[in-house]
């Protein structure tokens, strides 16, 4: 071997036990000394994960027997499923509402409720359709972190005068389909310049069309997909796509891209109205300061006046994993986050509306979004739509997601996608009831 | 070559180079954007004004929070992973696939097809036992689940490089035994520098794999200063806030501009190939 | 050498992977054979249910149209990926001044974050305003929907595939070091066209090479999995894009059943298997080894 040869290949040795022998040292840092280590991973990253980094912060110094360490980190629910599964959880995990009856069916979570009791944390601490969310009888699985509610956000500068403000826009259905037959501009060959509101944008709440309309996804305690109601909305949907044309809506099929796309057709003005949640106001804030905007209640059919007022509801929640070597202390760290000022001051910085009952003046007067205040009526509508209570939901989600594309790219009618859909349901349906079980 | 060929051959690449290079580029340009331009319709090349300030904001992002630069920590546990992984793949999978490749011993291509065949299983069936065999071992939150395995050879590895040996002519270590050299001398001083490409290939890629692997980290480690540079990335993500693209872009462009130099001087060995097997 | 002396040698320098082997993958493999044989959460223990897993798996029409979905895509993918790998290496393997350059732009996609990539290939395949239509419609054709059609979306997910193929690329640019030049001047004496040459010499040159980017692309593309769940998540439109690992993968972690996800992966081994066999088989006599 040449000598510059065994040079190099001493040189790479020394770095190789280096680079060992440092990897060692850089390993978790012991938490506090003589405090209990409660152990939280949280979803949250970026902006959004520094504002509960504060929230902890304050916690470990409002106090001095315990000491939460905080793993922010996307993908909590993969890291949380291999760490229970491996007997090695949290002690206190971020995840979202629709996980959590998936946990708790496989007996994978805490239960709450005494804890939650005995720190007054009960039903009337929060406006109740948030609590019901994370409760199945008398059992409390969850704690919210932040909530939203959902409300069609409509632009001024693109909609006629005469509704282009909240108390003069539409408020049912069919005087939305009529606005959007009045705006809606295509190019000759059929590609939208702009559409009215496309059912298709942005489609993250294609379970939610059902409900909108009346429907009860879990009827008896069975998911059912085709219920009238169901059929109704879908159809309702497939009108736009035929007026559109399936090619036309193409352009707008949910979905494209796992993320925030930077190309929104609200903001680039493709579409003068969206359905969308009270974050929304963020992204504007972000990108587009300037765009004017404004939210209203999503309509209601017009024969359904029973309806008025409704909002598809979706919490952030933080669960104590069954197996949580803390919980006890687990919970004090959660029962800190409900606190009404430090949960008023996260939701606030986040950009949500507040699961509180009881709402301070100076929420509304300082939130960075204007339109809090429906935003929080909205939560707080008697018509308002959560998730089903089932860890069964992520796939009722998944099919009528999947009915939707098939409907909207003019595959399926919509009774026919529904019917395949329920079909393909109550197969998975029996097995899942297998699965939880209890053996 | 013929002028003209040469001519033909400029004209072939430098058309291929401008398509394969449009996403880097839409990264740049999106990386000294002001926040505004990241999101138009159409998108839009040229930004109005070029902002060079975006990089230190993304290195420093974070920092007034966490009471140190994450960047630079991220960085540092990235090379020494990497560095860690590098050596011990080009270590141990150039020996492995030179048994596999040059000597007979019995079972070796029964092992060998099953080899193969630990690759032909999905990853996510074997997270969890995975997960639980470094738990038993104590290993979960250090960097030993990201850089031990890499000693013990992979099985892509493997293969490439005794597809690479296998192409080496006999004659040569032949000859080089009967001068009495002992196997590893055949192994080192006549083998693994005829297949310098092939080495530095293995090397690249177990160089690029380690630098960008997301899965891992995220399984494995369980505190933020233990992070690697792709689980930083993360960082300028959100869920509903809106994510600052110019600064992701530009973070993104800064951790694979270490694999674009080291592939820009990897690749020179690709040359010398020729040279030193010529005399065949 | 005699043979008892260098079968020692042999397992010796084989040593490390055999550990390796026994100690880090033989538990995982055999732990995920038996859950496909369970009724498995992650969450909770096991428990034994026979064949049914396998079983529902034939009746399981997502199963089917997502394997029917990676199965074409392979089809397209690998052949695809292949003639264009070993063109560009032939290409980057030429003599020519700047050829440092050209190698490490024409590398620079594989190194392309996935989100970055994702949000340009938005953009490109959109079918209003996107770059490949634009281009299309300016001589005079009337293009598809690249994405949201889903008789289209999965022959864009081909087209993205092929335009990854950076590291197959690299692989066949490394073989090419090891092709004889005298091999070549001898042809050029014959008055070898470069086709000829292509056909004649190269490719049996690289056949070791070739066979291996093959078999790894079959791994690559019935396990794809990175780019349509970024770019098409649960499939979308319509299942169109729903491919074999991503239906894997949400049971795995979305639906909580681990073991029907195991069984779906020793269905996917076999399938793997079938066709590097298929492969190996076709390739006999064609890959040309100096050594046994």
């Amino acid at each position: 071997m040449r000598p510059q040869s065994k040079l190099a290949l001493l040189i790479v040795l020394i770095l190789t036990v280096g680079a060992a022998v440092l990897g060692e040292r850089v390993v978790s840092r012991e938490a506090s000394p003589g405090r209990v280590t409660v152990v939280y991973w949280e979803k949250w990253t970026g902006q959004e994960g520094e504002e509960m980094r504060k929230v902890v912060d304050a916690f470990n110094r409002s106090q001095d027997r315990i000491f939460v360490k905080y793993l922010s980190i996307s993908g909590v629910d993969q890291k949380t499923i291999l760490a229970s599964g491996g007997g090695n959880p949290p002690d206190v995990a971020g995840i979202w509402q629709e996980q959590v009856f998936q946990f708790a069916d496989l007996g994978a979570l805490t239960d709450l409720t005494a804890m939650a009791n005995a720190a007054g944390l009960t039903r009337d601490y929060y406006i109740p359709a948030y609590y019901d969310a994370l409760s199945e009888g008398e059992t409390l699985w969850a704690l919210p972190s932040t909530p939203a509610s959902i409300g069609l956000h409509v632009r001024p500068d693109l909609v006629p005068s005469e509704v282009a403000t909240p108390e003069t826009f539409p408020e049912t259905i069919e005087e939305l389909d009529a606005l959007n037959d009045r705006i809606s501009k295509q190019n000759a060959d059929g590609s939208l310049v702009m559409a009215g509101f496309l059912p298709s944008n942005p489609g993250w709440w294609h379970w939610g069309w059902g409900p909108l309309f009346g429907a009860d996804l879990f009827k008896g305690g069975n998911p059912t997909l085709n219920g009238p109601e169901t059929v109704r909305a879908f159809e309702w949907i497939a009108r736009y796509s035929k007026k559109f044309g399936p090619q036309a809506v193409q352009n707008f099929q949910s979905g494209f891209g796992n993320f925030a796309s930077p190309q929104d057709p609200f903001m680039t003005g493709k579409v003068a109205t969206e359905i969308n949640g009270v974050w929304k106001a963020n992204y504007i804030r972000v990108y587009q300061p300037d765009l004017k905007w404004f939210a209203v209640p999503m309509p209601y059919p017009k024969d359904r006046p029973d309806l008025k007022g409704h909002s598809l509801l979706s919490q952030d929640v933080l669960v104590i994993p069954r197996g949580a070597k803390r919980a006890k202390e687990a919970f004090e760290f959660i029962a800190f986050v409900q606190r009404q000022d430090v949960m008023e001051g996260l939701c606030s910085a986040h950009g949500k509306n507040s699961p509180l009952n009881e709402v301070s003046e100076a929420f509304f007067e300082n939130h960075p979004n204007k339109a809090i205040r429906l935003f929080d009526q909205l939560a707080r509508s008697p018509n308002a739509i959560y998730p089903s209570r089932s860890g069964f939901f992520p796939r009722v989600s998944g099919e009528l997601a999947n009915a939707f594309q098939e409907v909207n790219t003019g595959l399926k009618t919509p009774k026919q996608a529904l019917d395949d859909a329920q079909a393909r349901i109550d197969g998975l349906w029996k097995t899942y009831r297998e699965q939880v079980a209890r053996s | 070559m013929r002028p003209s060929r040469v001519a033909l051959v400029h004209i072939a690449l430098v058309l291929l180079s401008v398509l394969f290079v449009l996403p880097f580029l839409w990264m740049l340009t999106t990386a000294v954007k002001p926040i505004g331009e990241t999101l138009t319709s159409p998108p839009r090349w040229i930004p109005s004004q070029v902002l060079w300030s975006n990089f230190p904001d993304a290195v420093f992002y974070g920092s007034k929070e966490l009471g140190y630069v994450p960047f630079l920590v991220y960085a540092r546990n990235t090379v020494i992973i990497t560095l860690l992984c590098v050596v011990g793949s080009v270590a141990s999978n150039t020996i492995v696939a030179y048994s596999f490749a040059r000597l007979r011993w019995p079972g070796r291509d029964l092992f060998f097809a099953a080899t193969l065949a630990t690759m032909m299983v999905p990853f996510p069936v074997l997270m969890v036992p995975i997960y639980g065999m470094f738990k038993e071992f104590g290993w979960i939150g250090s960097f030993k689940p990201l850089w031990v395995p890499a000693w013990f050879g992979s099985a892509f590895a493997i293969f490439l490089l005794r597809q690479f040996f296998r192409t080496i002519p006999n004659d040569l270590s032949e000859a080089a035994r009967i001068d009495g050299a002992s196997e590893f001398r055949v192994f080192a001083d006549i083998v693994l520098p005829l297949a310098r490409p092939a080495v530095t290939v293995i090397a690249l890629f177990t160089f690029m794999g380690t630098w960008n692997d997301f899965l891992g980290p995220l399984i494995f480690l369980t505190d933020q200063n233990t992070f690697t540079l792709s689980l930083g990335l993360q960082a300028y993500q959100t869920q509903h806030g809106g994510t600052p693209w110019n600064l992701l872009m530009a973070a993104s462009l800064l951790v694979i501009l270490p694999i674009v130099v080291v592939f820009f001087f990897a690749q020179k060995t690709f040359v010398h190939g020729i040279a030193t097997s010529g005399f065949k | 050498m005699n043979s008892r002396h260098e079968a020692r040698i042999g397992i010796l320098f084989a040593l490390p992977w055999i550990l390796g082997f026994v100690l880090l993958l033989a538990y995982p493999l055999v732990f995920s054979l038996v859950t496909s044989f369970t009724n498995f959460s992650v969450l909770r223990e096991p428990k034994w249910i026979g064949l049914s897993n396998y079983q529902e798996l034939m009746s399981d029409g997502v199963f089917l149209t997502a394997l029917q979905n990676t199965l074409l895509y392979t089809i397209g993918a690998v052949p695809l990926g292949t003639v264009l790998a070993i063109a560009l290496a032939m290409l980057l393997n030429a003599k020519v001044k700047g050829m440092a350059v050209y190698r490490t732009l024409l590398f620079l996609p594989t190194l392309v974050p996935m989100v970055a990539q994702a949000t340009l290939f938005l953009w490109v395949f959109n079918g209003d305003y996107g770059l490949l239509n634009a281009a299309l419609r300016g001589i005079g054709f009337s293009p598809p929907n690249w994405l949201g059609d889903p008789a289209w979306a999965k022959w864009t997910l081909i087209l993205i595939a092929a335009w990854g193929c950076g590291q197959a690329m690299l692989i066949y640019l490394a073989g090419l070091q090891d092709v004889p030049a005298n091999l070549y001047e001898a042809a050029d004496l014959d008055g070898a066209k470069l086709w000829h040459k292509t056909r004649h010499i190269t490719l049996p040159m690289i056949s070791p090479v070739i066979l291996f980017n093959v078999i790894m692309a079959i791994i690559g593309s019935i396990q794809v999995f990175a780019v349509p769940q970024v770019m098409f998540p649960g499939g979308a439109p319509a299942r169109s894009t729903y491919m074999f690992a991503m239906y894997l993968y949400d049971n795995a972690f979305l639906y909580q059943r681990m073991g029907y996800a195991s069984a779906m992966g020793w269905v996917m081994f076999l399938i793997i298997l079938a066709l590097t066999l298929a492969a190996l088989r076709l390739s006999e006599r064609h890959v040309h080894y100096e050594t046994q």
